[in-house]
């Protein structure tokens, strides 16, 4: 599994660095990212690109997204 | 939370939003000129023509527009669900026409103007108000942004409703009590209108965009409530003799109002990164002028200076609150749209830095002039000459503001043939 940290990045670096990543990710490989916001604009770039994300909320306030190929 | 829980549409077409943003600087140059016509003293004459129609100008033109571009926005975003498609069509025009007729039958006491005016801006507001009732309806989520939008847009439903009734009072002359509905006009449109939509997006763009720690949960559950409930009970006083209920209830309203400024000063100085941002310093301002507004607003209860705090509260808060406030997140939402929509459309090659698409200079030197004029609207209720500061800052600060904002729609534009090329 691909990680990336984004906590504390301004808006839009978190979106940008999570679209690079998914360019070199494995057709069956997971990314998950570590953000301290829920990313609402990326949910649908990621619907139209043919990603599932799937968001949990951490207890000290960030969020953690599961991403990976629609299959 | 899956992405199968939202809408495949969640974000509108930028075109909507933009069309509020990029027309609403002509009204600070218009609230300028308007001004200039007058005579006398605006702070000893509250009710001269001129100034209730730079006041509509700014209140109306500017200050709503920016707004109801703004939810069409918020509401997919924040909410997930949208605004009725077409709203944009029948709210836009109308409420330009609408603004243009009622400020000139203010300049000309025109009653077949202030006709068009409450006609016209009575149709928009409904179209408006009735799509975002019904997208509120609708929404499945459930958070304190979505509570403040329904709160506010009931406050602009009546805003909007006592507007009309004093308009159409002034154009046929009816038999009204004129300084009660206008009293309540007023504390319905900026206590509820402005001062809660503003509340309840801060919760969402304070953390997002200035990296700061979420708003605490018992602010963000229980302040617009608050506002909206004091206000009511504020407004009640204004119809019946309840002298213990307008102190507490003005004491109550500015406590929360209080409440809501320290804390998102608070909050901006544990921000994650912390490098300067001229948005960021918009919003300090803002907040340095809401705590003036209500302190100013406490100490006419106490004052013999009553009407003088008053005025000069209700200047504080448009000028130098509500204002920087709409600065700061257009100067933060216009690039980030562009960005975002171009990123979308074609991908991260040939997209410009989000901090080229508005030169960040611009920024810094509409901060000052802003603080400048807030200055100079200080200044003014002690020495009437300084007027003609206000004027000359609110008009360089449209041309200022609508030259960075089309900059940015052209940015847009220019990369999107390039793209598409």
């Amino acid at each position: 599994m691909t990680e990336l940290d984004v906590r504390g990045l301004p808006p839009p670096e978190p979106f940008e660095q999570i679209m690079q990543v998914l360019e070199t990710l494995p057709s069956a490989g997971t990314l998950r990212v570590l953000i301290h916001r829920e990313p609402y604009p990326l949910y649908e770039v990621l619907y139209e690109t043919g990603y599932h994300c799937l968001t949990t909320a951490l207890p000290d306030g960030n969020f953690s997204l599961l991403i990976r190929h629609v299959s | 939370m899956s992405i199968a829980q939202l809408s495949t549409e969640q974000a509108p077409p930028i075109s909507i939003p933009l069309r509020f943003f990029a027309a609403a600087p002509l009204f600070l140059l218009l609230a300028a000129l308007s001004l200039a016509t007058g005579t006398g003293d605006p702070f000893t004459d509250t009710r001269s023509p001129a100034l209730l129609a730079a006041t509509h100008c700014i209140t109306l033109g500017f200050l709503t527009l920016v707004m109801m571009g703004a939810i069409e926005q918020i509401l997919p975003v924040v909410i997930g669900s949208p605004m009725p498609t077409h709203t944009v069509r029948y709210t836009l025009l109308p409420m330009l026409a609408g603004t243009l007729a009622l400020s000139a039958g203010f300049l000309l006491s025109n009653p077949a103007l202030f006709n068009a005016a409450w006609l016209l801006l009575g149709f928009a507001g409904l179209v408006f108000i009735g799509a975002c009732l019904f997208s509120l309806a609708r929404a499945g989520a459930k958070n304190p942004t979505k509570i403040a939008l329904l709160l506010s847009v009931i406050s602009f439903a009546a805003t909007l409703a006592l507007g009309a009734l004093l308009a159409r009072g002034y154009a046929a002359g009816l038999p009204l009590d004129y300084p009660k509905l206008a009293a309540s006009h007023i504390s319905l449109g900026l206590g509820g209108w402005v001062m809660i939509l503003i509340a309840g997006v801060s919760y969402q763009v304070v953390p997002m965009f200035q990296l700061t720690p979420n708003y605490p949960r018992w602010v963000t559950t229980g302040l617009t409530p608050v506002l909206f409930f004091s206000l009511l009970a504020n407004i009640a006083t204004h119809w019946l003799d309840a002298p213990t209920l307008a102190t507490m209830s003005t004491g109550v309203f500015c406590a929360a109002v209080l409440c809501f400024a320290l804390i998102t000063l608070r909050l901006q100085t544990q921000r994650r990164r912390r490098v300067a941002d001229a948005t960021l310093s918009f919003f300090r301002s803002a907040m340095l002028s809401l705590l003036c507004a209500a302190l100013l607003t406490l100490a006419a209860i106490y004052t013999p200076l009553k009407d003088y705090f008053h005025i000069l509260a209700v200047v504080i808060f448009v000028l130098g609150f509500a204002l920087a406030v709409i600065f700061g997140m257009l100067y933060k939402i216009v690039p980030f749209l562009v960005w975002f929509h171009l990123f979308r459309g074609g991908g991260k090659k040939g997209v410009p830095n989000i901090k080229e698409i508005i030169p960040e200079v611009w920024l810094w030197r509409h901060l000052w002039l802003h603080r400048c004029t807030v200055l100079a609207a200080l200044l003014a209720s002690v020495w009437p000459p300084a007027l003609w500061l206000i004027i000359a800052g609110l008009a360089l600060q449209g041309v200022l503001l609508g030259y960075a904002l089309h900059t940015g729609i052209s940015v847009y534009r220019r990369t999107l043939r390039r793209l598409a090329t």
